[in-house]
């Protein structure tokens, strides 16, 4: 129990720390915000229980007024903003990723966290992140799909990274990768 | 360093430090929160002072980011900070992937230098799977292997039992470059040739490594009888 | 870690946090109602006013967050601007602004302590699972408390990595970064259990 506690607690510290710290570039100089790749990785890491609590922890906090969103940004005002369906799709995305790296055991890991990652990062968490945008923005599901093309090809390169640690994880300390080291 | 101050978020670690200083074994002691960190990160190019110059060689490094992997190399107090990838051989070969050696020729490299500390055969360890002092000697070997002109060590005997410590020094005094050896314990700096004494940001005095460490030894008792532990920072 | 709660005390510091949460969900329905450009204007108009009441210090930090803003905001005026219909553009991006002014304004407001215990509150309807609420403010409090540590050996891992490298960490640093986490994760839970842990 303590442990989950604290694995839970610590994750959400994770999310929060790669807020705080400054960005990461990519190979080609490209600076990306880890943050969403760190939504990725509790799914693939804590599995989609603990991942899930994990991410919702961090919006909790945010919610409270801890600035703690990539750019110092937090508060409830993050609620009203346009990209209040991201910020609530993020525990859900945690929790397909999750889901999936512990039922599909067939492939190779980094494939399976990959994809994933790229189902749960990408297509759900763009799915509820695209609905709060139409809503607020008071636009058409199309119109806001539009709005936020842009960003993917950085997510889907966020995905494939995630693949990759995870599965750098998984050799560097097997039991490490909680979400394929215990029964469920 | 030339008048250099060095300022975090309106908190000010180091005060108008000059030194010019040119010896081949360098000690900089000081309590805990004198700045002396700082100082190590200011001296290899990690950051940028506030106010004033600091140059290693004649060159600025925290501009100058490639000339400085060839002047400076620091290792830090815990390996668990420090050390990136999971296998010794990767550990070491990455410094010099970054010197601009290719992959095959980085990592006979790297094989080269754990033959010279007779670490050969941890070739393909797992750093996951070794001791404490073992790692400290992980990453002296990976900053070795850059063949830096100078080393910096910030606490690299910190928390280690004594024949550990007693063998990593033995490894470090064999280094032919310099040392800039940062420590709050004197015993570790006997034997250099100039001693730099912290104090809460600025210069309390340098010199000779006995008289240097003999006053600092006589303040640190004195303080001991007090009992600033209670005082808060802010 | 310092929370958003403005330092400039206000009177609605210390109003309870619930009613406040309860007042900005109604009155955010309600702006969701409105479509009349006047109207919003008006609204706007009055939450700047609530704004300026303590002071320029509130004020000018109230703006900087709302300047945030100012991406979606040039996005939806070129929107409407090209397609015609200016005014609905308009009260689109004001009751953006109103909305979201609103809610920070409940968050400059609210220590963090009166936020957990509506959390607390919130969660007592799943008391019948007694040591579920427990252990998420238990959770809280370790996040917070943790974050700056995590965030400090990230700073520690980014300047052994810059200190050998040319340019800044690449995203093999996540891999350390997050066994790091880990055995945090590890030592927390054996220093929670020494101290009487959760049971169970």
């Amino acid at each position: 129990m303590e442990r989950n506690v604290a694995l839970i607690a610590l994750f959400a510290a994770l999310i929060a720390a790669l807020g705080l710290i400054p960005q990461i570039t990519l190979a080609f100089g490209v600076p990306i915000t880890a943050q969403s790749l760190g939504v990725m990785l509790c799914g693939t890491v804590l599995g989609a229980r603990r991942g899930a609590l994990a991410v919702l922890l961090f919006v909790l906090l945010v919610a409270m007024g801890l600035p703690l969103l990539a750019g110092g940004r937090g508060g409830l005002g993050v609620f009203a903003s346009p990209t209040v369906g991201f910020v609530l799709g993020f525990p859900v995305a945690a929790f397909v990723t999750g889901w999936i790296v512990e039922r599909w055991r067939g492939a190779p890991l980094t494939l399976v966290a990959g994809v994933a990652s790229a189902l749960g990062g990408i297509v759900v968490l763009y799915a509820f992140g695209v609905a709060g945008l139409a809503v607020v923005l008071e636009k058409s599901l199309q119109e806001a799909l539009a709005l936020v093309t842009a960003f993917i090809p950085g997510d889907v390169l966020k995905a494939a990274i995630a693949g990759m640690l995870t599965s750098a994880l998984a050799r560097a300390r097997p039991q490490s990768v909680l979400s394929r080291a215990d029964a469920g | 360093m030339s008048g250099v101050s060095f300022r975090i978020a309106g908190k000010e670690i180091l005060r108008g430090v000059s030194l010019d200083v040119d010896v081949a074994r360098l000690g900089v002691v000081g309590r805990n929160g004198s700045g002396k960190s700082t100082l190590a990160r200011l001296v290899a190019g990690l950051v940028a002072p506030s106010e004033g110059r600091v140059r290693v060689n004649g060159k600025e490094l925290a501009a100058d980011r490639r000339a400085a992997l060839s002047e400076v190399g620091i290792l830090f107090q815990n390996p668990d900070h420090q050390i990136i990838f999971p296998s010794v051989l990767e550990e070491v070969a990455f410094g010099l992937g970054q010197q601009g050696m290719g992959r095959r020729e980085a990592e006979a490299e790297a094989r080269e230098v754990l033959a010279r500390f007779g670490k050969a055969h941890w070739e393909e360890a797992a750093v996951a799977g070794l001791s404490q002092g073992q790692k400290h000697l992980v990453c002296l070997m990976a900053v070795v292997a850059m063949e830096p002109k100078l080393l910096i060590l910030d606490e690299p005997y910190a928390g280690l039992d004594i024949p550990t410590r007693r063998q990593l020094m033995r490894y470090l005094g064999r280094y032919e470059g310099a040392l800039l050896h940062i420590s709050h314990d004197p015993e570790d700096l006997a034997g250099y040739d100039h001693v730099i004494w912290l104090e809460m940001g600025g210069v309390a005095r340098e010199g000779a490594a006995e008289a240097v460490l003999a006053a600092y030894r006589d303040e640190m008792e004195r303080l001991g009888a007090r009992d600033d532990i209670s005082d808060l920072a802010g | 870690m310092i929370s958003l709660t403005s330092p400039v005390r206000t009177w609605a510091h210390g109003w309870p946090a619930g009613l406040k949460l309860a007042g900005l969900c109604a009155a955010t329905l309600v702006l969701f109602f409105i479509e009349s450009v006047p109207a919003h204007l008006a609204i706007f108009g009055a939450v700047l006013g609530v704004y300026a009441l303590p002071g320029r210090v509130f004020l000018a930090t109230g703006m900087r967050r709302l300047r945030l803003l100012w991406p979606f905001i040039l996005v939806v005026m070129l929107w409407h601007l090209w397609e015609g219909s200016v005014a609905q553009g308009v009260a689109i991006c004001l009751r953006l602004l109103s909305a979201v002014a609103l809610a920070n304004l409940v968050t400059m407001t609210t220590r963090l302590t009166d936020m957990i215990a509506v959390i607390r509150w919130l969660a007592a309807p799943l008391r019948r699972v007694g040591l579920e609420t427990r252990a998420l403010e238990l959770a809280v409090a370790l996040t917070i408390r943790m974050t700056p540590v995590l965030a400090e050996k990230g700073e520690l891992l980014s300047a052994s990595w810059r200190a050998r490298a040319r340019r800044r960490a690449g995203w093999r640093i996540l891999l350390p970064f997050t066994l790091l986490a880990l055995d945090d994760a590890d030592h927390v839970a054996e220093a929670l259990k020494a101290r009487g842990g959760l049971g169970n």
